[in-house]
C-alpha cells in the first residue's frame, strides 16, 4: 500500500517484503511496504512492538535484504537490491549513518575513536595517514557540537547514556551520509535526556540531513515533518 | 585502517587474550625445552662417539689387512687427510684382579683395541681422554678439592700414552666404568672405592695387583681357531670416551703385543718340504704384520664422506702396487674390497637409537602444536561470541566481511607472534638454566623458605577469615583455593629432601646438556604462530559471515 508517490525522492520503498524464517515456521514481517522519503525530510515511522519499522530501517540501510519477490528499494534512484558487496558496503558507510536504541559503541574504543570509526572504515591505510589530523579534528569538533568535547579520550563506559547517544550520533554523522537512520533513539533515555538527543537530531536536520526516525512514542514522533504509521507489515497511515 | 586498531585493542584490553598469549608460550616453551635437551643430547652422543673414532674407519674382519703400513702411506698422502693409525679389534675375556666369593675372579668380556698411542693420539685425541692425568689449570681449578686426579700419585699419563707401566711392562688402558669400583659422582668424576664401600685407597686400578689376564683366541684365514692366548697386563691407566657402550666394554693394549697373541705379526713362512743347511725348514719368505682397523682423522674442513671418497680411491690404489709385487703379494695378498666408513656410518648402531628417539619425541611434541590451535580456537571462538555485537555494529557502518575477517586473523597472529616470542623467551630461560634448576631441585630445601612456606599459609588462612567476615563470596574461593595451594607448596618443600632427576650414573653425561637448539626454537615459534591463525580462523569466519541485523539483536 503506497503512501506517496514521489518521483523525486532520496529513499524509496515499493512493496517491500520481509519475511523471517524460525525453523520450517514462516513470520512474514513486511508485506507490501512502500515508503518514499525526500530529500532533506524528517520521517518517522511509528507502530507497536513487532510491526516491523525496525525492519524497514534496516532494509532501508542496506543492513538487510528483502525477500526475492519483494520490490525495489533504491536511493537516489539506484537499486539497493543490485549492488555488490563493495557497493552495498560503501552504501553503509557514505550514504547512510544509523543511531541505534542501545548506542552501541564499541567499549575498547574512546570517544573519539567510536566517532572516527566509520572514516577508518572507509579510508585505506595510505588515505588514512595522510588524512588523519583532519579527520580527527572533524570528529573532535562533531563531538564538541554534542556537547562532548571535554570527553574525548573517555571510554563509553564512562559515559551517561545520553553521552553515548550522542557519541553514536557523531559517528553517525563523521562521513556526512546523506541519510540518518535513527532506531528508537530516545528509548533508553529519561524524558530529559531524551529531549536533548531530538534537539540534536533536529538541528541536523535543520542542517539539510534526511531523518528517518523509528519510534513507538507517538510524542517524539511529533517532532518529525512526517510520520509514516506502520501496523501488521504494512504502512497504514501518514500524517503530515 | 580500522582492523590493527581494533586487534590491537582487543589484545591489550582484556584478560582473555593473556590467557591466550599464555598457552601459546607454555606450549612453544614445551616444545623448545624438550627437543632442544634431546637434541643435546643428540650432540653429545656424536661428540663424544667422534673423539676415539676418527672420521673415516676402513676395517676388515679379525683376518687384518696386511701391509698395512702402506696403506697408512697411501692415505697421509691424500690431501683431505691429516692422518691414519692401525687398530687391531677383537674380543676377548679379561679376568679381573678382584671377584665374589671364595677368591673366585671376575670375568669381563671386552672389546680390545691394539694400538700404537702415539698415532693414535694424532688421529683420536686419545691423551685428552685419558682419565688418569695431570689436569690443565683450567681442569684443576673446576674440580672438587677431594678429586683424586689432583693427587700425584693419580697421575699416570706418561704410562697410558706409552701402554707400558713403570716397570716397562706392556699395559693396558681400560675404559673407566669397567671397573665396578670407579663411582661416578654426581659432578660427572669418579672417585675410587674398594669392596666395602670406602674410598682411598680403595681400588685404583694401575695400582692393584695381580695384573689381569687377558685372554684372545686367535682364528685362522679359515675361520679355525688356533687355542687361546692368554697374558697378564697391569693396567696403566683408564680413559673416559663419553659415550657408556665404550667405557663399559673397551679396553686398550700395545698393537704389538695384540698382534703377537692373534698370530697377525710379521712371521717367517718356512717349507713344509726343503730344509736349511742347519737341516731346519727352510725360510721361503715372511708374511706382514696385519691390522684389522684403519682410523683416519679428516683435515679441519673436509666432509668425511668426501675423505671416505678418497680412502676408497687410495685402497684401491694400494692394492694394485701390492698386487704388482709379487714378493709383497705372495705372503700377504690384501683383499679386494674393505670396509669404507665414516664415523657416523660406523656408529649408526649407537647413533640411530638416539635420533629415532629424537624424531618421535619431535613427532609427539608436535601434538602440542594441535593443542595450541585448539586453545587458541577455543578462546577465539568465546571472544567472537563475545564480540557479535561489535561485528554488527562494523557491518552497519559499512565493514567488508573480509575487514572483520582479517582483524580476528590479526588478532590471532597477534597473539600467536607474541605468545611465540615469550614462548622462545621462556625456553631459552629454562634451557639456560636447566642445570641450576636441577641442581636447586637436587638439594633439600632451605629452613627458612620452609619457614618463610608456613607463614604465607597463615597469612592465607587470616585473608579467608578477613573474606568471611567481609562477606566476599569471591575473595573466600579465591583465598581459599590460594591457601590450598600454599598448603601443598608448604608440604612439598618440608618433606623435599633433594630430588635427582638426571642422575649421572643412570645418564652418561654429567650435566643436561642446556643450549638452546636454535632451528627448533624458529620452527616452533612459527608454527606456534601458524597455528593460532588457523585456531583463529574458523571463528574468524564465523564472525565475517555473521548476519548484522542479528548481530545487532544479540542479547
Amino acid at each position: 500500500m503506497a503512501q506517496r508517490k514521489d518521483d523525486t525522492a532520496l529513499l524509496s520503498a515499493r512493496n517491500v517484503r520481509k519475511t523471517y524464517h524460525l525453523g520450517k515456521v514462516r513470520v512474514p514481517v513486511l508485506r507490501d511496504a512502500s515508503i518514499d522519503i525526500a530529500a532533506g525530510e524528517w520521517v518517522s515511522i511509528v507502530g507497536s512492538s513487532g510491526s516491523g519499522k525496525s525492519t524497514l530501517l534496516h532494509l532501508l540501510g542496506g543492513l538487510d535484504r528483502p525477500d526475492a519477490d519483494s520490490g525495489p528499494i533504491s536511493f537516489a534512484g539506484d537499486d539497493l537490491r543490485a549492488f555488490g558487496p563493495r557497493r552495498e558496503n560503501e552504501y553503509r558507510n557514505r550514504d547512510v549513518g544509523f543511531v541505534f536504541q542501545f548506542y552501541h559503541l564499541l567499549p575498547e574504543l574512546t570517544v573519539l575513536e567510536n566517532a572516527m570509526l566509520p572514516s577508518l572504515v572507509g579510508l585505506g591505510r595510505l588515505r588514512w595517514l595522510f588524512s588523519r589530523g583532519e579527520l580527527r579534528e572533524r570528529a573532535a569538533e562533531l563531538l564538541k557540537t554534542c556537547g562532548l568535547g571535554h570527553r574525548l579520550l573517555h571510554r563509553p563506559a564512562e559515559l551517561s547514556g545520553g553521552e553515548r547517544q550522542r557519541v553514536a550520533i557523531a559517528r553517525a554523522l563523521i562521513n556526512k551520509p546523506r541519510v540518518l537512520l535513527a532506531d528508537e533513539p530516545t528509548g533508553n533515555l529519561d524524558e530529559k535526556t531524551g529531549g536533548g538527543i531530538l534537539d540534536l537530531l533536529a538541528s541536523c536536520h535543520s542542517d539539510g540531513l534526511t531523518l528517518v526516525m523509528v519510534t513507538h512514542d507517538a510524542s517524539i514522533a511529533r517532532r518529525a515533518q512526517r510520520q509514516v504509521r506502520i501496523a501488521d507489515g504494512c504502512i497504514a497511515l501518514a500524517h503530515e | 585502517m580500522y582492523a590493527p586498531l581494533l586487534s590491537n585493542r582487543y589484545l591489550t584490553s582484556r584478560i582473555i587474550p593473556f590467557l591466550a598469549v599464555a598457552a601459546v608460550a607454555l606450549c612453544v616453551a614445551l616444545v623448545i625445552v624438550v627437543v632442544s635437551v634431546m637434541s643435546g643430547f643428540l650432540e653429545e652422543v656424536r661428540r663424544s662417539g667422534k673423539t676415539l673414532i676418527g672420521d673415516v674407519v676402513v676395517t676388515r674382519d679379525i683376518i687384518g689387512i696386511p701391509h698395512y703400513e702402506e696403506l697408512i702411506r697411501e692415505i697421509e698422502a691424500l690431501p683431505t687427510a691429516e692422518a691414519a693409525c692401525a687398530v687391531v679389534e677383537t674380543y676377548g675375556l679379561l679376568q679381573m684382579p678382584y671377584g665374589q666369593g671364595d677368591g673366585g675372579k671376575q670375568i669381563e668380556t671386552v672389546q680390545v683395541w691394539g694400538i700404537e698411542p702415539a698415532s693414535f693420539d694424532r688421529v683420536t685425541d686419545y691423551r685428552s681422554k685419558l682419565y688418569w692425568r695431570t689436569p690443565t689449570k683450567e681442569e684443576a681449578a673446576a674440580l672438587a678439592p677431594d678429586d683424586p686426579r689432583l693427587d700425584a700419585e693419580y697421575q699416570r699419563e706418561r704410562e697410558g700414552m706409552s701402554l707400558h707401566n713403570a716397570a716397562g711392562e706392556p699395559g693396558l688402558v681400560l675404559g673407566i666404568e669397567i671397573s665396578p669400583f670407579n663411582r661416578r659422582t654426581k659432578d660427572g668424576s669418579y672417585r675410587t672405592e674398594n669392596q666395602s664401600g670406602a674410598q682411598d685407597p680403595g681400588y685404583f686400578m694401575p695400582n692393584i695387583e695381580p695384573a689381569p689376564l687377558l685372554t684372545l683366541v686367535p682364528v685362522t684365514e679359515s675361520g679355525k681357531i688356533v687355542g687361546e692366548k692368554k697374558m697378564r697386563f697391569p693396567v696403566v691407566n683408564e680413559f673416559q670416551s663419553g659415550v657408556f657402550q665404550i667405557d663399559s666394554q673397551r679396553v686398550l693394549a700395545p698393537i704389538a703385543e695384540i698382534q703377537r697373541m692373534l698370530a697377525l705379526d710379521a712371521a717367517d713362512v718356512v717349507s713344509r718340504t726343503e730344509r736349511d743347511e742347519n737341516g731346519q725348514p727352510k725360510i721361503e719368505g715372511r708374511t706382514p704384520a696385519r691390522a684389522t682397523t684403519i682410523l683416519v682423522k679428516a683435515k679441519p674442513g673436509v666432509d668425511p664422506m668426501q675423505l671416505r671418497t678418497d680412502v676408497e680411491v687410495a685402497y684401491a690404489r694400494f692394492f694394485e702396487k701390492i698386487m704388482k709385487d709379487p714378493a709383497r703379494s705372495r705372503f700377504g695378498k690384501p683383499p679386494l674390497s674393505v670396509l669404507v666408513a665414516t664415523w657416523e656410518q660406523r656408529l649408526s648402531a649407537l647413533l640411530g637409537p638416539v635420533e629415532k628417539e629424537r624424531a618421535l619425541m619431535r613427532t609427539l611434541f608436535s601434538i602440542v602444536y594441535v593443542v595450541c590451535a585448539a586453545l587458541v580456537l577455543a578462546i577465539f571462538w568465546s571472544i567472537v561470541q563475545e564480540k557479535t555485537r561489535d561485528i554488527g555494529i562494523l557491518r552497519a557502518i559499512g565493514a567488508s566481511r573480509t575487514g572483520v575477517l582479517w582483524i580476528f586473523l590479526r588478532y590471532g597472529m597477534l597473539i600467536g607472534v607474541v605468545g611465540s616470542l615469550l614462548g622462545v623467551l621462556l625456553a631459552w630461560a629454562i634451557v639456560a638454566r636447566l642445570n641450576d634448576i636441577h641442581d636447586l631441585l637436587g638439594t633439600p630445601s632451605p629452613t627458612w623458605l620452609r619457614v618463610l612456606a608456613w607463614l604465607a599459609v597463615l597469612v592465607g588462612l587470616g585473608m579467608i577469615v578477613h573474606s568471611v567476615r567481609r562477606a566476599s563470596a569471591l575473595r573466600t574461593v579465591l583465598w581459599g583455593f590460594g591457601t590450598v595451594g600454599l598448603v601443598s607448596l608448604a608440604l612439598v618443600l618440608w618433606n623435599h629432601e633433594g630430588h635427582v632427576i638426571w642422575d649421572p650414573s643412570v645418564y652418561y653425561f654429567s650435566r643436561i646438556p642446556s643450549e638452546i637448539d636454535t632451528d627448533i626454537a624458529w620452527t616452533t615459534a612459527v608454527f606456534g604462530t601458524l597455528f593460532s591463525v588457523i585456531g583463529a580462523a574458523i571463528p574468524a569466519g564465523r564472525a565475517a559471515d555473521t548476519d548484522p541485523v542479528k548481530s545487532l539483536r544479540y542479547e
